[in-house]
């Protein structure tokens, strides 16, 4: 117990030291690589209660993200609203689509469900990049996704708008960890464990399971309309089944179950991606083989190496 | 019509922001810094190092030297995708690029146009050809130096006009771009007297189109018009090969063809028609210089991509040393009424209106060619004037 | 008329396209999401066999099985690691492989787009029910339905179909009964590979040679492998001919509706019938 104890706070550190790091390197550099983490983090720590809580392989979380992005653009762009109304409609529009997705997808269990999650976000994907153009934008997407304009701080600058990341990205951490600890989130971890005993048990295991997915939706969304903002653009790219592979490499890679691993998956991702990009254009095919060492060798991520192995991440989708 | 709103939202959001020092760029730099976003894998990974190749041969020129300080790139590959280019680009804008060049796909350049806009960087687009790109009280900072769509598809109305076509079957890929020029295609019909006989939008990535050219293999049609570009456009024509389409029909597009597709396509390319970035066989001493130093450089044709670049980054270079100022205002208000009378496609002029260069249209046909020309090569059939391609502001 | 010929031709690319993915699923358990990425493997080791022999019947010999070679080497240094494991580390593994293929091909072949040409053979159009239909769209269904035929017993009927089954039904009692299942799970992953390589050469005298190809077919082999029900071979021969058949009357009267159709079907299978619409028993996964 004190090793996941201690554990937690030295993975805490890290991401703390990495969060001011940023800050202090001067220029843009540090802030820009981080505020992608901490956007990309916000949507792994969500998908990790649907996918390393409640043991729900989701292959459509990039659905939850991407329209999640368009429903915040779409309303700051052609009706003029402002930024904090849209971000709080993405979190809804992120809920309702998981919601609306799940009445589809949880008909079945397992591997089907990460099927039907793939399928139906994929047509999502289909339906924006020619159908719904007029609302998204097509393939071209979307140019000129405004940022927020509060307290008069200007938040075109990247160093402010990494302050902005920064605040939501902690809140909505902090949520998540509330949620995570809590009776929901002790509730989701029995499903996770043994699902008959837990209905057994009188949790409605359905209900829990569907709570988790709507929760989950609407951090994607937070997440997708932050990156909308912090690229100044959104495109159906977001929607794409290779962003829902994305989130899910990250999670498994920093330690699917743990509140903090994610976080990490992401960052050594983008870090990665960062500076191999840099020396070399093979650097997809190196993160690929980084990613499969991972996944022999390190079987609880990032995250099981700072809080041992055994205790965590046991059991799974099927 | 929308996005134009967006450009103005944006570019008034940014305005209004007030921006604070680090954008206003010093005033004893000590290099020219050009951040180029381009592709070099992904979809489009093949056209990034022929552009690069096109761009160094313009610094190289001016003895890689602008304002009398040295130039120096930053070559970012975005894998045809948006997000990177962004992304990229804004890390090199914060380490002080004076100016952004690319991207390739029109959905990376239009991002990259927004940045521009939002961080009041020059930014040079000498490929992509969404018409959206270039439009009257657009983007400030943006200039066009290539192509656009909507005079692709004129070179495609204009051909049809002299080649006398009469039925024509369309194939168009669903995408805003190429389902607008069919549009315009399809509006110019009754005065230029053809017909269209027959019309399918296939969506982006179809491998297979058997079953359109079947299509268009029982209909009545003279001609066949291709709004597909790019590897869709090559599936299409060895597809159509295999049926002999071409055998009785004229097939031409607005970028259906060119050396490095013909040669993928393979022999099917011969004798489809199609609008014509800029040529290496063009007959004018820029051009001749040009070609023979990209030879002597590589040891190959430089490639439309290469020409286009060299072209666009060759004027811009020339317009910023003209300025003799390291204010960006300047540079923009030298170079959106700049005329670029040696250009190695005859003559460019910059229209202040929308940031486009006014430019003579090339269109040709594919050919055997003997060495050293590639296997498959364009030979230049017509040559359509700007007047005939682009309409006033 | 001639949309019929066309439509088998679809079918039966699509079937090539999707047999190694049903096969390892059914056998192996494991979704193989590199799939797609074996097939343009295929396609690029095909067109350089071709290239150097200037046979594409030498390049439909040799090709598949220097991808079977490097997919058994796959499985054995990767996969098999986690066999005992959660199927998700399985879907991730091969996900991670899709990486490390794309840019080993990158990293061999370049960039730049290939291509192979259509044999001469069956270069031109040959004239049938009145119409003009590509001699390459009738070898297709030709070979696809041979194909198909020999799958069928090889798997369902015969002495290595039974072991291979035995294998992936009941690991242990196989083994205790004399059967090598680990080499069994690498011959049939070598076999998947096979066969996606075999789809890639014979895609590829279609369609451009490139490193974009495999993402573009993994969606559709998905789909067959999904409609037929997951590992049933006849079930993805039937999957085939219904989607193939129904996009070719698609592209006839609604090209633009083609992909959307295609997602309605596999996403009303999943939900009704998760295991598939031919399949006659479920099949737990």
């Amino acid at each position: 117990m004190t090793r996941r104890i201690v554990g937690t706070a030295l993975m805490g550190l890290v991401i703390a030291a990495m969060i001011v790091a940023a800050w202090l390197v001067p220029g843009e550099q540090g802030v820009n690589l981080v505020s992608l983490i901490l956007v990309w983090a916000l949507f792994a720590i969500g998908f990790d209660l649907v996918f390393g809580v409640a043991g729900m392989m989701s292959f459509g979380h990039a659905a939850l993200f991407g329209v999640g992005g368009y429903v915040a653009t779409n309303l700051m762009v052609f009706h003029g609203l402002d930024f904090m109304s849209a971000l709080a409609a993405a979190a809804v529009g992120g809920a309702l689509l998981a919601f609306g997705l799940s009445v589809f997808a949880m008909r079945v269990s397992g591997l089907f469900f990460s099927l039907l999650t793939l399928a139906l976000a994929q047509m999502i994907y289909v339906l924006a990049s020619n159908r719904l153009r007029h609302w998204t934008g097509g393939l071209d997407g979307i140019a000129g996704v405004p940022r927020p304009a509060l307290l008069g701080v200007d938040f075109y600058d990247n160093r402010n708008y990494y302050l902005f990341l920064v605040a939501v990205f902690v809140a909505g951490l902090a949520l998540m960890a509330l949620l995570r600890t809590s009776p929901f989130g002790r509730a989701l971890r029995a499903i996770q464990a043994n699902d008959v005993r837990a209905a057994q048990l009188g949790y409605n295991v359905n209900r829990l399971r569907q709570s988790a997915f709507i929760v989950s939706g609407a951090y994607a969304g937070v997440s997708g309309a932050l990156l909308a903002s912090l690229m100044f653009y959104i495109s159906p790219q977001m929607l794409h089944w290779t962003t829902s592979g994305d989130v899910v490499i990250m999670a498994v890679l920093g330690g699917k179950g743990t509140l903090l691993g994610p976080v990490l998956g992401v960052a050594l991702f983008e870090l990665l991606k960062e500076e191999l990009s840099q020396y070399t254009q093979y650097w997809y095919g190196l993160i690929g083989l980084v990613f499969i060492l991972a996944t022999i060798f390190l079987r609880h991520g990032i995250a099981g190496l700072f809080l041992g192995r055994g205790d965590e991440g046991k059991g799974g989708s099927s | 019509m929308k996005r134009r709103t967006f450009l103005k939202m944006t570019g008034a959001a940014a305005a209004a922001s007030a921006f604070p020092a680090p954008f206003v760029r010093a005033a004893t730099p000590e290099e020219y810094h050009i951040a180029a976003i381009l592709s070099f894998s992904g979809a489009y990974g093949l056209i990034g190092g022929g552009m690069r190749r096109g761009a160094e041969l313009a610094v190289a020129e001016r003895g890689g030297k602008v304002l009398g300080v040295p130039i120096r790139f930053s070559w970012e590959d975005d894998e045809t995708k948006p997000q990177p280019a962004v992304q990229k680009a804004t890390r090199l804008l914060g380490q002080g690029a004076n100016m952004l060049f690319g991207a390739i796909s029109s959905a990376s350049t239009l991002a990259l146009q927004s940045l521009s806009t939002q961080r009041r960087v020059p930014h040079l687009v000498t490929i992509s050809a969404d018409d959206a790109l270039t439009v009257p009280g657009g983007a400030r900072y943006s200039f066009r130096t290539s192509n656009t769509m909507g005079m692709e598809v004129q070179m495609c109305v204009e051909f049809a006009r002299r080649r006398g076509l009469r039925k024509v079957y369309v194939v168009t890929a669903d995408y805003q771009v190429t389902r607008t020029g069919f549009e315009q295609f399809a509006a110019r019909a009754a005065e230029v007297g053809y017909e269209i006989v027959g019309s399918d939008f296939a969506p982006l990535g179809t491998r297979d189109f058997s079953v359109i050219i079947d299509k268009m293999a029982r209909s009545d049609a003279d001609a066949i018009l291709v709004m597909v570009t790019g590897n869709d456009g090559v599936t299409f024509v060895r597809q159509a090969g295999q049926v002999a389409l071409g055998a009785d029909r004229v097939i031409f597009g607005p970028v259906l063809q060119d050396e490095v597709l013909a040669s993928v396509t393979g022999p099917a390319a011969l004798g489809v028609n199609s609008g014509v970035r800029y040529h290496f066989s063009l007959e004018n001493d820029p051009n001749r210089a040009f070609v023979e130093a990209y030879r002597a450089a590589h040891g190959e044709f430089p490639s439309s991509f290469a020409g286009e670049a060299y072209d666009g980054m060759r004027w811009w270079l020339r317009a910023v040393d003209e300025s003799g100022s390291w204010d960006v205002e300047d540079w923009v208000k030298n170079f959106e009424s700049s005329v670029y009378a040696d250009s190695v496609e005859g003559r460019k002029q910059m229209r202040a209106c929308d940031h486009q260069a006014a430019q003579v249209g090339l269109w040709g046909e594919v050919v055997k060619g003997e060495a050293p020309l590639p296997e498959l090569t364009m030979r230049i059939t017509d040559i359509f004037e700007a007047d005939r391609l682009f309409g006033a502001c | 008329m001639s949309t019929i010929v066309i439509g088998l031709s679809l079918s039966f690319l699509l079937f090539l396209l999707a047999a190694g993915l049903t096969l390892v699923f059914g056998m192996l358990g494991v979704i193989n999401f590199a799939h797609g990425a074996l097939y343009m493997l295929g396609a690029y080791v095909g067109y350089q066999v071709a290239l150097t022999s200037g046979s594409f019947w030498a390049a439909l010999l040799v090709a598949p099985l220097v991808v079977a070679a490097l997919g058994a080497l796959m499985e054995r240094s990767t996969l098999s690691q986690v066999y005992g494991r959660d199927h998700i580390y399985q879907v991730l593994l091969t996900f991670g492989l899709i990486l490390v293929i794309d840019d080993a091909t990158k990293l061999v072949w370049g960039m730049d787009y290939k291509q192979v040409p259509t044999p001469d053979l069956l270069a031109g159009p040959v004239e049938l029910f009145g119409a003009m239909i590509p001699a390459y769209r009738l070898f297709i269904i030709g070979f696809g339905a041979a194909v198909s035929i020999l799958l069928f017993l090889l798997l369902d009927r015969s002495k290595w179909g039974m072991m291979i089954r035995a294998a992936s039904a009941d690991p242990d009692m196989a083994s205790t009964l004399g059967v090598d299942v680990a080499r069994v799970r690498t011959g049939v992953f070598a076999f998947g590979a096979y066969l996606a390589a075999m789809g890639g050469v014979v895609a590829a005298p279609l369609v451009p040679v490139e490193l974009g190809m495999g993402f573009s077919v993994i969606i559709d082999c998905f789909v067959v492998v999904v409609i037929g029900g997951l590992g049933s071979i006849r079930g993805a021969i039937l999957a085939s001919l219904l989607l193939g058949m129904t996009r070719a009357a698609g592209y006839t009267f609604a090209t633009e509706w083609v992909e959307l159709i295609t997602f309605v079907i596999l996403i009303a299978t999943l939900m009704f019938r998760p295991q598939g619409l031919f399949s006659t028993k479920g099949r737990a996964a």
